[in-house]
């Protein structure tokens, strides 16, 4: 009988590259940068390495396809190396890769490494693509923005609340995070903004303007993985294991019909209801000390807090603005600034978010710091409100 | 039973462009426009042509007849293929069955015309659309004076709502105004030199004829369709002994010369007003003229109501921004920054497998769970069924906005970019490009009509996409 992956396996280190407009770095920097702090962290040599994952979205408009560009960077002892993909959320799908295959018994340290070079288009966006040769005909050729902004009309329309209640929440949100960022040495964007700086900034798709987005930026994390066993072998004490990993991926239904009315994100609903089951969490608002969402966009952020049950349908707006995600809230979100201050290279993410998770389970997140966190979520979400992936994952403390 | 017309339909085009606005910005340059700067122009939006205005004629005609005409013709000078049926794309939109002649016609003016004076005397039953979308040079006549619009007529055996009385034709190379096929714009002639050598000799020829064979006097003529200025009705109806007053309106104030689409749109108007017993006459010119006689018959007022080109005369918005209607037609390149450099490369084998559901928005209705899906699949979105769908058109359906966004950032040649989820009878919902509305406009809840519409360009590969579009419900 299969039992999940509840305390099998336990992350021993942790590396993350400063995100941002990396001018000065090509895909193989960033890489190195976030593989060298997490080998340090881990204290094992670098042939200890069986496996590895690779988490790259963009392929030839960022670092290339297939295994070649982690194992070259780092030049890799030929070890069997997987580059996976799931959009937005594939960073937590490498992730999910070592952690599977340190759980099957496959091997006994496996590398993560999610890692995005967006800053090469010459532009302030992501990379035009084709959307597939049937998709091209018909869809709507939308930017990331638009796409999430659908969720607004949906929600205000839903839940019969006034645009602007939403517009002041969503501004909160963003503000939050960057009191959050603004303590964060590695995010993007470390300056605090007002509320009224996002209430007033350029629309870019109605309703969100410039500072309900998060930025393009350049970045790499990166995870060491073991068993639990093998981590009590090495004496380590203090172990951050992972408690649930959680993926649903769209099958259509949002697209296609009715059923769905724009107004949440259903793969995260269902992927948390497993991730919760999978770790044994029952009252989520009371046992989650934290959790790294996919702010994308302000609004996916408030949606998603109703996702996760930590507000009621129709309540995430007066929720944040109570403050109940705030670093002093009920559940904070964003602790380290979120993609808001990190900008979002695609690949990275969802190991970025697990790496704040770590720091704060292990007491090291400096000005940052939570009092004695032990239970966190990331949540990473790629494609769009209407077709997406979304991965729940829980990371705590062993003794948790 | 009798053969003659069994439908009309026409379509303008919402936008419109004040001939002020026209003023103001070239008048500088050419202040004899003065003389034209009243009323409107009807304007093709950046994604609408010849092709999509052919389309949306003929929905206006079919629409409630329970008739699949065996053969359409697409008759135009703006085709915006010189080789690739356009008029298989049309039939394609129009859900008509593949089993079935098209026909491309242009190269004239007078190319619907030229196709009704022929059908005049039999036929299998056709549809006739006709369409042009000319662009103009700035500071020209023609940028006041044209128009863009299209219009269609059934013709056929079955409960004709007006009958043929005859047809004449003759062909006069007089070039009043032409256009070389790699050219953008027509190049015209001395008016009074059109009117008196072309005009005022050759139409009243094929006019006397047409009456004659038909035993008809001119004076029993209840409504002409001239394809010509106010000026040249004026001068031949002077000229036949014609009074004035029954020459049918150009649509000159707020429409403009629409080319081949002319005298078939004043037909379709005509038609959508007009009494039982009341004799048409359809006058082409263009290199010699074409003459149709016709006799509405006491079926016609089945078939007034909606259709013709008033509805959309009413449906439109008026513009005074000159620059964005040379920028929307294409006459300047604004810099739309790095998203407009999008390769839109169209898998022309991927699109061959999809045609119908791109052309005639064909989804997918569940046999097992009845539930509609756009695209149409091979298990069920519902039920997941396998095999399970029957292949049925959303396009006439009317649809309810879910969720929309106005998008600063995606490139349009038409900023925002608005698009949302629209939902339908039935469980469809599907996410698409909203066009005809501005920003503001679109609420959650709306309902929407969907419009063929061109989807992108390939500027690379001088190739076009189609798709539908939720617009504006008419009024």
């Amino acid at each position: 009988m299969a039992k999940g992956i509840k305390d099998r396996v336990a992350i021993i280190g942790m590396g993350c590259s400063r995100f941002g407009e990396r001018w000065d770095c090509g895909p193989e920097e960033l890489i190195v940068e976030a593989f060298t702090e997490a080998l340090a962290d881990a204290g094992i040599d670098r042939e200890q390495l069986e496996m590895a994952w690779l988490g790259l979205f963009f392929q030839e408009q960022s670092a290339g396809k297939s295994a070649l560009p982690l194992s070259m960077s780092l030049r890799l002892p030929n070890i069997p190396v997987t580059r996976v993909e799931n959009l937005c959320a594939t960073g937590t799908e490498a992730l999910r890769g070592a952690v599977y295959a340190v759980a099957a018994g496959a091997c006994d340290f496996a590398l993560a490494v999610g890692v995005e070079k967006l800053k090469d288009t010459g532009y302030g966006g992501l990379p035009e693509r084709t959307k597939g040769s049937f998709d091209d005909l018909w869809l709507p050729n939308a930017t990331a923005p638009g796409a999430f902004a659908q969720l607004a009309s949906a929600y205000t329309a839903k839940h019969g609340c006034d645009p602007k209640d939403l517009k002041r929440a969503m501004a909160h949100i963003s503000y939050k995070s960057h009191q959050n960022g603004a303590l964060n040495p590695k995010a993007h964007l470390q300056k605090a903004i007002t509320e009224d700086q996002a209430l007033n900034a350029p629309m870019i798709a109605y309703p969100l303007g410039l500072y309900d987005c998060c930025g393009v930026s350049d970045g790499a994390a990166c995870a060491i993985v073991t068993s639990v066993e093998k981590a009590r072998e090495m004496g380590i004490k203090d172990m951050v294991t992972v408690k649930a990993m959680q993926l649903a991926p769209s099958n259509g239904l949002e697209m296609s019909n009715t059923a769905w009315d724009g107004s949440y994100l259903l793969t995260t609903r269902i992927a948390a209801e497993r991730a919760y089951k999978e770790a044994g969490i029952t009252d989520p608002v009371a046992q989650l000390d934290m959790t790294e969402v996919h702010d994308c966009f302000s609004v996916t952020e408030l949606v998603v807090m109703e996702d996760l049950g930590l507000s009621v349908p129709g309540g995430a707006i007066k929720d944040v603005l109570d403050g109940k995600f705030d670093r002093d809230g009920k559940v904070p979100c964003q602790i380290d600034g979120g993609l808001k201050c990190f900008g979002h290279p695609i690949g990275a993410t969802g190991l970025r978010m697990a790496y704040e998770m770590y720091l704060q389970l292990l007491g090291r997140a400096g000005k940052r710091q939570l009092k004695s966190p032990s239970l966190g979520l990331t949540h990473n979400l790629g494609g769009h409100p209407f077709r997406n992936v979304a991965s729940v994952s829980i990371l705590g403390l062993h003794s948790a | 039973m009798t053969y003659g017309i069994l439908s009309f339909g026409a379509y303008i085009p919402p936008l419109r462009l004040s001939r002020q606005a026209i003023l103001a910005a070239v008048g500088w340059a050419v202040p004899s426009l003065r003389g034209m700067a009243a009323g409107e122009r009807s304007v093709a939006n950046w994604d609408e042509d010849a092709l999509t205005m052919a389309v949306e004629a003929g929905r206006d005609c079919l629409a409630g007849i329970d008739v699949l005409p065996p053969h359409l013709a697409l008759a135009s000078t703006t085709l915006p293929f010189a080789d690739r049926s356009n008029s298989g794309v049309v039939a394609d939109a129009l859900n008509l069955d593949n089993r079935m002649a098209t026909e491309d016609l242009a190269g004239s003016r007078r190319a619907a015309t030229s196709a009704l004076a022929r059908m005049a005397h039999g036929g299998p039953t056709s549809l006739l659309l006709s369409s042009d979308c000319r662009e103009t040079r700035p500071g020209s006549a023609q940028e006041m004076l044209y128009g863009h619009g299209a219009a269609a007529l059934l013709v056929g055996e079955g409960k004709a709502v007006a009958v043929f009385l005859g047809s004449a034709s003759r062909h006069e190379d007089l070039v009043d105004q032409y256009r070389a096929s790699d050219a953008d714009f027509d190049y015209s002639l001395e008016e009074r030199w059109v009117r008196e050598e072309g005009y005022l000799k050759i139409v009243p020829e094929v006019i006397e004829e047409v009456a004659k064979n038909a035993g008809i006097a001119l004076s029993e003529i209840d409504h002409v369709v001239l394809h010509g200025s106010v000026d040249t009705a004026r001068a031949l109806a002077k000229r036949l002994g014609i009074d004035v007053k029954r020459f049918v309106d150009t649509l000159g104030a707020k429409v403009g010369d629409c080319g081949v689409a002319q005298p078939m749109i004043m037909l379709a108007k005509v038609l959508a007003e007009a009494g039982v017993n009341e004799r048409i006459l359809v006058v082409g010119f263009g290199q010699g003229a074409d003459a149709i006689l016709l006799q509405t018959t006491a079926a016609l007022s089945t078939m007034q109501g909606q259709r013709g080109p008033q509805r959309y005369l009413e449906h439109h918005r008026v513009t005074d921004n000159y620059t964005c209607f040379l920028s929307l037609r294409g006459q300047i390149d604004i810099d739309f920054g790095l998203r407009s450099e999008r390769d839109n490369r169209t898998a022309l084998s991927a699109y061959y497998r999809k045609r119908r559901d791109i052309n005639s928005m064909l989804g997918g209705r569940c046999r097992v769970c009845n539930t509609l899906q756009f695209p149409r699949s091979l298990v069920c979105v519902k039920c997941a069924a396998s095999d399970s769908q029957d292949g049925e058109t959303l396009s006439n359906l009317i649809g309810r906005v879910k969720s929309f966004t106005e998008d600063w950032l995606a490139y349009t040649p038409s900023p925002p970019y608005i698009y949302g989820n629209v939902e339908f009878a039935d469980g469809a919902n599907i996410m698409l490009e909203f066009t005809d509305f501005t920003a503001g406009q679109v609420k959650v809840g709306d309902a929407v009509r969907l419009v063929f519409r061109i989807k992108d360009f390939d500027t690379k590969r001088n190739f076009r996409r189609y798709f539908w579009k939720p617009s504006p419900l008419l009024d």
